[in-house]
Protein backbone atom coordinates (compact mmCIF):
# COMPACT_ATOMS: atom_id res chain seq x y z
CA UNK A 1 0.00 0.00 0.00
CA UNK A 2 3.51 2.57 -0.15
CA UNK A 3 1.84 3.66 -3.09
CA UNK A 4 -1.06 4.87 -2.11
CA UNK A 5 0.60 6.06 1.60
CA UNK A 6 2.76 8.39 -0.39
CA UNK A 7 0.44 10.02 -2.86
CA UNK A 8 0.70 13.88 -1.82
CA UNK A 9 4.45 13.94 -3.15
CA UNK A 10 5.00 15.71 -6.16
CA UNK A 11 1.17 15.75 -6.81
CA UNK A 12 1.40 18.85 -8.72
CA UNK A 13 3.33 17.48 -11.53
CA UNK A 14 0.90 14.30 -11.38
CA UNK A 15 -2.04 16.02 -11.74
CA UNK A 16 -0.83 18.05 -14.24
CA UNK A 17 0.28 14.55 -15.93
CA UNK A 18 -3.07 13.15 -15.34
CA UNK A 19 -5.26 16.32 -16.64
CA UNK A 20 -3.29 15.93 -19.68
CA UNK A 21 -3.33 12.43 -20.17
CA UNK A 22 -6.89 12.31 -19.70
CA UNK A 23 -7.87 15.56 -22.23
CA UNK A 24 -5.93 13.84 -24.43
CA UNK A 25 -6.95 10.08 -24.74
CA UNK A 26 -10.55 10.94 -22.46
CA UNK A 27 -12.84 9.41 -25.57
CA UNK A 28 -10.25 6.70 -26.42
CA UNK A 29 -10.34 5.70 -22.55
CA UNK A 30 -13.96 5.34 -23.05
CA UNK A 31 -13.72 3.03 -25.82
CA UNK A 32 -11.38 1.32 -24.47
CA UNK A 33 -13.52 0.48 -21.56
CA UNK A 34 -16.25 -0.74 -24.16
CA UNK A 35 -13.99 -3.17 -25.18
CA UNK A 36 -13.67 -4.72 -22.10
CA UNK A 37 -17.10 -4.93 -20.26
CA UNK A 38 -20.09 -4.59 -21.62
CA UNK A 39 -22.29 -3.91 -18.84
CA UNK A 40 -23.05 0.19 -18.28
CA UNK A 41 -22.96 0.02 -14.68
CA UNK A 42 -19.55 -2.12 -14.39
CA UNK A 43 -18.40 -0.01 -17.25
CA UNK A 44 -18.83 3.00 -15.72
CA UNK A 45 -16.51 1.19 -12.29
CA UNK A 46 -14.17 0.02 -14.56
CA UNK A 47 -13.64 3.15 -16.61
CA UNK A 48 -13.19 5.15 -12.67
CA UNK A 49 -10.63 2.57 -11.90
CA UNK A 50 -8.76 3.43 -15.22
CA UNK A 51 -8.76 6.95 -14.46
CA UNK A 52 -7.73 6.53 -11.09
CA UNK A 53 -4.88 4.27 -11.64
CA UNK A 54 -3.71 6.45 -14.85
CA UNK A 55 -3.35 9.18 -11.85
CA UNK A 56 -1.95 6.89 -9.42
CA UNK A 57 0.95 5.68 -12.54
CA UNK A 58 2.04 9.31 -12.83
CA UNK A 59 3.49 9.39 -9.59
CA UNK A 60 6.84 7.38 -11.05
CA UNK A 61 5.87 8.72 -14.87
CA UNK A 62 9.55 9.38 -16.37
CA UNK A 63 9.23 9.67 -19.57
CA UNK A 64 11.34 6.47 -20.36
CA UNK A 65 8.17 5.72 -22.96
CA UNK A 66 5.72 8.16 -25.04
CA UNK A 67 2.63 9.46 -22.89
CA UNK A 68 0.03 7.53 -24.81
CA UNK A 69 2.32 4.24 -24.66
CA UNK A 70 2.23 4.82 -20.69
CA UNK A 71 -1.46 5.49 -20.48
CA UNK A 72 -2.57 2.58 -22.92
CA UNK A 73 -0.49 0.54 -20.93
CA UNK A 74 -1.73 1.25 -17.63
CA UNK A 75 -5.43 1.30 -19.33
CA UNK A 76 -5.14 -2.43 -20.65
CA UNK A 77 -3.37 -3.16 -16.84
CA UNK A 78 -6.72 -2.19 -15.10
CA UNK A 79 -9.12 -3.39 -17.91
CA UNK A 80 -7.03 -7.01 -18.19
CA UNK A 81 -7.53 -7.48 -14.59
CA UNK A 82 -11.16 -6.36 -14.12
CA UNK A 83 -11.99 -8.95 -17.08
CA UNK A 84 -9.80 -11.48 -15.05
CA UNK A 85 -11.78 -10.93 -11.56
CA UNK A 86 -14.84 -10.49 -13.72
CA UNK A 87 -14.18 -13.70 -15.63
CA UNK A 88 -17.20 -16.58 -14.96
CA UNK A 89 -16.08 -20.14 -14.08
CA UNK A 90 -17.59 -21.57 -17.09
CA UNK A 91 -16.86 -18.80 -19.90
CA UNK A 92 -14.61 -19.08 -22.50
CA UNK A 93 -12.85 -16.39 -24.04
CA UNK A 94 -10.89 -17.14 -27.71
CA UNK A 95 -8.11 -15.50 -29.13
CA UNK A 96 -8.04 -14.53 -32.59
CA UNK A 97 -6.97 -17.80 -34.73
CA UNK A 98 -10.04 -19.28 -32.92
CA UNK A 99 -12.22 -16.79 -33.59
CA UNK A 100 -11.87 -16.47 -37.37
CA UNK A 101 -12.61 -19.97 -37.64
CA UNK A 102 -16.17 -19.72 -35.62
CA UNK A 103 -19.15 -19.03 -37.66
CA UNK A 104 -20.38 -15.55 -37.35
CA UNK A 105 -23.48 -15.93 -34.70
CA UNK A 106 -26.18 -13.63 -36.50
CA UNK A 107 -27.21 -15.14 -39.31
CA UNK A 108 -27.33 -12.70 -42.48
CA UNK A 109 -30.16 -12.81 -43.12
CA UNK A 110 -31.14 -10.70 -39.81
CA UNK A 111 -28.68 -8.29 -40.06
CA UNK A 112 -29.54 -4.72 -39.85
CA UNK A 113 -26.48 -2.91 -41.21
CA UNK A 114 -26.98 0.50 -39.31
CA UNK A 115 -24.50 2.35 -37.92
CA UNK A 116 -25.51 1.23 -34.31
CA UNK A 117 -25.82 -2.13 -35.08
CA UNK A 118 -22.32 -2.42 -36.51
CA UNK A 119 -20.90 -0.71 -33.75
CA UNK A 120 -22.77 -3.41 -31.35
CA UNK A 121 -21.67 -6.61 -32.97
CA UNK A 122 -17.86 -4.80 -33.36
CA UNK A 123 -18.48 -4.35 -29.55
CA UNK A 124 -19.81 -8.40 -28.47
CA UNK A 125 -16.92 -9.72 -30.98
CA UNK A 126 -14.37 -7.45 -29.24
CA UNK A 127 -15.25 -8.54 -25.66
CA UNK A 128 -15.46 -12.17 -26.77
CA UNK A 129 -11.12 -11.92 -27.14
CA UNK A 130 -8.79 -13.09 -24.54
CA UNK A 131 -7.08 -9.52 -23.22
CA UNK A 132 -3.58 -9.75 -25.17
CA UNK A 133 -6.11 -9.51 -28.71
CA UNK A 134 -7.96 -7.02 -27.65
CA UNK A 135 -5.03 -4.80 -27.03
CA UNK A 136 -4.18 -5.47 -30.33
CA UNK A 137 -7.66 -4.58 -31.93
CA UNK A 138 -8.15 -1.50 -29.66
CA UNK A 139 -5.26 -0.43 -31.00
CA UNK A 140 -6.15 -1.22 -34.76
CA UNK A 141 -9.70 0.61 -34.64
CA UNK A 142 -7.35 3.58 -32.95
CA UNK A 143 -5.64 3.56 -35.94
CA UNK A 144 -1.74 3.05 -34.46
CA UNK A 145 0.69 1.57 -36.22
CA UNK A 146 2.34 -1.81 -35.77
CA UNK A 147 4.77 -0.69 -33.73
CA UNK A 148 3.24 0.99 -31.69
CA UNK A 149 0.69 -1.64 -30.57
CA UNK A 150 3.83 -3.14 -30.10
CA UNK A 151 4.88 -0.91 -27.63
CA UNK A 152 1.66 -1.36 -25.43
CA UNK A 153 1.42 -4.87 -26.12
CA UNK A 154 5.10 -6.10 -25.55
CA UNK A 155 4.54 -8.49 -29.00
CA UNK A 156 7.18 -7.73 -31.97
CA UNK A 157 5.80 -5.48 -35.06
CA UNK A 158 5.92 -8.91 -36.87
CA UNK A 159 3.52 -10.57 -34.93
CA UNK A 160 1.37 -7.64 -34.13
CA UNK A 161 1.00 -7.49 -38.47
CA UNK A 162 0.25 -10.99 -38.52
CA UNK A 163 -2.94 -10.79 -35.78
CA UNK A 164 -4.31 -7.39 -37.32
CA UNK A 165 -3.93 -9.09 -40.81
CA UNK A 166 -6.66 -11.51 -38.71
CA UNK A 167 -8.09 -8.89 -37.76
CA UNK A 168 -8.62 -7.46 -41.35
CA UNK A 169 -9.96 -10.85 -42.24
CA UNK A 170 -12.19 -11.48 -39.55
CA UNK A 171 -14.02 -7.69 -40.15
CA UNK A 172 -13.87 -7.92 -43.26
CA UNK A 173 -16.16 -11.33 -43.38
CA UNK A 174 -18.35 -10.03 -40.73
CA UNK A 175 -19.24 -7.15 -42.05
CA UNK A 176 -18.97 -6.72 -45.66
CA UNK A 177 -21.04 -9.89 -45.95
CA UNK A 178 -24.02 -8.09 -43.92
CA UNK A 179 -23.12 -4.87 -45.20
CA UNK A 180 -23.79 -6.79 -48.94
CA UNK A 181 -26.35 -9.07 -47.82
CA UNK A 182 -28.17 -5.39 -46.73
CA UNK A 183 -27.56 -3.46 -50.30
CA UNK B 1 -25.37 10.99 -42.81
CA UNK B 2 -22.20 8.68 -42.80
CA UNK B 3 -21.48 7.31 -46.49
CA UNK B 4 -22.08 3.95 -47.13
CA UNK B 5 -18.50 2.86 -47.22
CA UNK B 6 -17.98 4.41 -43.52
CA UNK B 7 -21.14 2.87 -42.48
CA UNK B 8 -19.23 -0.64 -43.43
CA UNK B 9 -15.28 0.59 -41.92
CA UNK B 10 -14.51 -0.85 -38.31
CA UNK B 11 -12.07 2.12 -37.59
CA UNK B 12 -14.86 4.35 -38.68
CA UNK B 13 -17.98 2.88 -36.42
CA UNK B 14 -15.33 2.50 -33.81
CA UNK B 15 -13.86 5.96 -33.56
CA UNK B 16 -17.46 7.64 -34.04
CA UNK B 17 -19.30 6.09 -31.54
CA UNK B 18 -20.58 8.04 -28.84
CA UNK B 19 -18.87 7.93 -25.71
CA UNK B 20 -20.05 9.15 -22.22
CA UNK B 21 -17.68 12.08 -20.73
CA UNK B 22 -15.51 10.89 -18.30
CA UNK B 23 -16.70 11.93 -14.68
CA UNK B 24 -13.61 11.40 -12.78
CA UNK B 25 -12.29 14.71 -11.14
CA UNK B 26 -9.01 15.08 -9.37
CA UNK B 27 -11.59 15.59 -6.19
CA UNK B 28 -13.33 12.23 -7.06
CA UNK B 29 -9.94 10.62 -7.33
CA UNK B 30 -8.96 11.05 -4.07
CA UNK B 31 -11.56 9.88 -2.61
CA UNK B 32 -11.00 6.76 -4.57
CA UNK B 33 -8.13 6.82 -2.82
CA UNK B 34 -9.95 6.36 0.75
CA UNK B 35 -12.72 4.04 -0.86
CA UNK B 36 -9.42 1.91 -1.88
CA UNK B 37 -7.90 1.60 1.57
CA UNK B 38 -11.74 0.33 3.02
CA UNK B 39 -11.83 -1.51 0.21
CA UNK B 40 -8.62 -3.70 1.58
CA UNK B 41 -9.65 -3.64 5.19
CA UNK B 42 -13.15 -5.28 4.11
CA UNK B 43 -11.47 -7.50 2.18
CA UNK B 44 -8.56 -8.40 5.09
CA UNK B 45 -11.79 -9.01 7.12
CA UNK B 46 -13.09 -11.65 4.61
CA UNK B 47 -10.23 -14.05 5.72
CA UNK B 48 -11.78 -13.96 8.68
CA UNK B 49 -13.79 -16.40 7.40
CA UNK B 50 -11.47 -19.64 8.06
CA UNK B 51 -10.70 -19.44 11.87
CA UNK B 52 -14.26 -18.30 12.43
CA UNK B 53 -15.71 -21.75 10.76
CA UNK B 54 -12.83 -23.54 12.07
CA UNK B 55 -13.65 -22.00 15.30
CA UNK B 56 -17.43 -22.59 15.28
CA UNK B 57 -17.42 -26.54 14.40
CA UNK B 58 -14.64 -26.74 17.28
CA UNK B 59 -16.85 -24.34 20.02
CA UNK B 60 -20.21 -26.71 18.65
CA UNK B 61 -18.40 -30.46 19.26
CA UNK B 62 -16.63 -29.56 22.65
CA UNK B 63 -20.13 -28.13 24.13
CA UNK B 64 -21.38 -30.92 22.75
CA UNK B 65 -19.01 -34.08 23.10
CA UNK B 66 -16.62 -32.47 25.61
CA UNK B 67 -14.15 -35.03 27.14
CA UNK B 68 -15.26 -37.41 24.61
CA UNK B 69 -12.64 -38.06 22.37
CA UNK B 70 -9.22 -35.94 23.60
CA UNK B 71 -7.33 -36.57 20.36
CA UNK B 72 -9.91 -35.02 18.24
CA UNK B 73 -9.80 -32.18 20.38
CA UNK B 74 -6.34 -31.92 19.94
CA UNK B 75 -6.91 -32.28 15.96
CA UNK B 76 -9.42 -28.94 16.19
CA UNK B 77 -6.87 -26.98 18.19
CA UNK B 78 -4.35 -27.45 15.10
CA UNK B 79 -7.02 -26.56 12.38
CA UNK B 80 -7.64 -23.42 14.24
CA UNK B 81 -3.97 -22.94 14.43
CA UNK B 82 -3.62 -23.86 10.91
CA UNK B 83 -6.27 -21.66 9.81
CA UNK B 84 -4.89 -18.46 12.25
CA UNK B 85 -1.63 -19.03 10.69
CA UNK B 86 -3.54 -18.85 7.17
CA UNK B 87 -4.46 -15.26 8.04
CA UNK B 88 -0.77 -13.92 7.70
CA UNK B 89 -0.70 -15.98 4.34
CA UNK B 90 -3.94 -15.13 2.72
CA UNK B 91 -3.54 -11.12 3.50
CA UNK B 92 0.00 -11.21 2.56
CA UNK B 93 -0.61 -12.24 -1.21
CA UNK B 94 -4.37 -10.30 -1.32
CA UNK B 95 -6.00 -9.50 -4.33
CA UNK B 96 -6.29 -6.27 -4.61
CA UNK B 97 -7.01 -4.04 -6.84
CA UNK B 98 -4.27 -1.61 -6.53
CA UNK B 99 -2.14 -1.55 -9.27
CA UNK B 100 1.95 -1.54 -8.54
CA UNK B 101 3.30 2.17 -9.36
CA UNK B 102 5.44 0.69 -11.79
CA UNK B 103 2.88 -1.09 -13.56
CA UNK B 104 3.03 1.07 -16.80
CA UNK B 105 6.71 -0.13 -17.25
CA UNK B 106 5.84 -3.94 -18.41
CA UNK B 107 4.21 -4.55 -21.49
CA UNK B 108 0.21 -6.13 -22.08
CA UNK B 109 2.23 -9.38 -22.33
CA UNK B 110 4.47 -9.25 -19.27
CA UNK B 111 1.73 -7.69 -17.14
CA UNK B 112 -1.25 -10.26 -18.29
CA UNK B 113 1.28 -12.97 -17.56
CA UNK B 114 1.59 -11.93 -14.40
CA UNK B 115 -1.49 -11.58 -12.98
CA UNK B 116 -2.85 -14.98 -14.20
CA UNK B 117 0.27 -16.35 -12.35
CA UNK B 118 -1.12 -14.35 -9.15
CA UNK B 119 -4.46 -15.43 -9.59
CA UNK B 120 -3.01 -19.20 -9.57
CA UNK B 121 -1.01 -18.54 -6.55
CA UNK B 122 -3.92 -17.00 -4.63
CA UNK B 123 -6.04 -20.36 -5.28
CA UNK B 124 -2.95 -22.23 -4.03
CA UNK B 125 -2.72 -20.17 -0.99
CA UNK B 126 -6.67 -19.88 0.20
CA UNK B 127 -6.71 -23.64 -0.63
CA UNK B 128 -3.98 -24.59 1.62
CA UNK B 129 -4.45 -21.68 4.38
CA UNK B 130 -7.91 -21.40 4.47
CA UNK B 131 -10.41 -24.39 2.67
CA UNK B 132 -7.64 -26.81 4.42
CA UNK B 133 -8.19 -26.11 7.83
CA UNK B 134 -11.97 -26.00 7.58
CA UNK B 135 -12.09 -29.42 5.65
CA UNK B 136 -9.94 -30.54 8.33
CA UNK B 137 -12.36 -29.02 11.08
CA UNK B 138 -15.56 -30.81 9.12
CA UNK B 139 -13.47 -34.29 8.99
CA UNK B 140 -12.94 -33.85 12.56
CA UNK B 141 -16.50 -32.93 13.13
CA UNK B 142 -17.98 -35.86 11.05
CA UNK B 143 -15.91 -38.33 12.68
CA UNK B 144 -17.16 -36.97 16.37
CA UNK B 145 -20.52 -37.75 15.15
CA UNK B 146 -19.38 -40.96 13.43
CA UNK B 147 -18.04 -42.22 17.01
CA UNK B 148 -21.08 -40.15 19.11
CA UNK B 149 -23.75 -42.04 17.34
CA UNK B 150 -22.31 -45.03 16.46
CA UNK B 151 -23.83 -47.36 13.86
CA UNK B 152 -26.93 -45.00 14.33
CA UNK B 153 -25.16 -41.96 12.86
CA UNK B 154 -24.84 -44.05 9.11
CA UNK B 155 -28.21 -43.91 7.69
CA UNK B 156 -28.98 -40.71 10.07
CA UNK B 157 -26.55 -38.70 8.83
CA UNK B 158 -25.75 -40.29 5.27
CA UNK B 159 -27.58 -37.47 3.38
CA UNK B 160 -25.20 -34.46 5.08
CA UNK B 161 -22.15 -36.77 4.43
CA UNK B 162 -23.34 -37.13 0.79
CA UNK B 163 -23.80 -33.54 0.64
CA UNK B 164 -20.86 -32.56 1.95
CA UNK B 165 -19.15 -34.24 -0.15
CA UNK B 166 -20.68 -33.56 -3.15
CA UNK B 167 -19.78 -29.84 -2.35
CA UNK B 168 -16.02 -30.01 -1.96
CA UNK B 169 -15.61 -32.91 -5.44
CA UNK B 170 -17.58 -29.53 -6.95
CA UNK B 171 -15.78 -26.90 -5.52
CA UNK B 172 -12.39 -29.07 -6.56
CA UNK B 173 -13.80 -29.39 -9.79
CA UNK B 174 -14.63 -26.25 -10.65
CA UNK B 175 -11.95 -24.59 -9.47
CA UNK B 176 -9.33 -26.98 -10.87
CA UNK B 177 -10.78 -26.25 -14.21
CA UNK B 178 -10.30 -22.85 -13.66
CA UNK B 179 -7.15 -23.70 -12.80
CA UNK B 180 -6.18 -25.93 -15.70
CA UNK B 181 -7.19 -22.67 -18.07
CA UNK B 182 -5.02 -20.36 -16.29
CA UNK B 183 -2.41 -22.37 -16.99
CA UNK B 184 -3.32 -22.78 -20.41
CA UNK B 185 -3.41 -19.11 -21.06
CA UNK B 186 0.49 -19.00 -19.30
CA UNK B 187 1.27 -21.49 -21.77
CA UNK B 188 0.37 -19.50 -24.72
CA UNK B 189 1.39 -16.28 -23.19
CA UNK B 190 5.26 -18.31 -23.16
CA UNK B 191 4.71 -19.74 -26.75
CA UNK B 192 4.16 -16.36 -27.85
CA UNK B 193 6.82 -14.80 -25.96
CA UNK B 194 9.24 -17.48 -27.41
CA UNK B 195 8.02 -17.41 -30.72
CA UNK B 196 8.72 -13.75 -31.20
CA UNK B 197 12.00 -14.00 -29.55
CA UNK B 198 13.54 -16.99 -32.11
CA UNK B 199 11.84 -14.30 -34.95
Amino acid sequence: MGGIESISTGAASQDDLYRNAADQYGSSLERLAIAYEADPEKRRDLSQDIHFQLWRSFESYDARCSLRTWVYRVAHHVAASHVLRERKIFSKLVSLEELEMLPDQEPPGHIEMDQRRNLERLSVLIQRLKPLDRQVIVGYLEDMDAASIGEITGLSPGNVAVRIHRIKNILARRFHQGGSHAE
Amino acid sequence: MPNDSSRHDPITIWKNQPTEPSTMTLLLIRSKVRELRARTRRESLGTLAGPIAVGAFYGFAIKEFHGFAPALELVFAFAILWSLAGLYFLNRGMWSRAMPGDAALSTGLEFYRRELERRQRLFRRALGWSLGPILLAIATFILYLAMVGGARFFPNGLPFLALVVLWIAAYFAMRMRGQRELQREIDELNEIESADGST
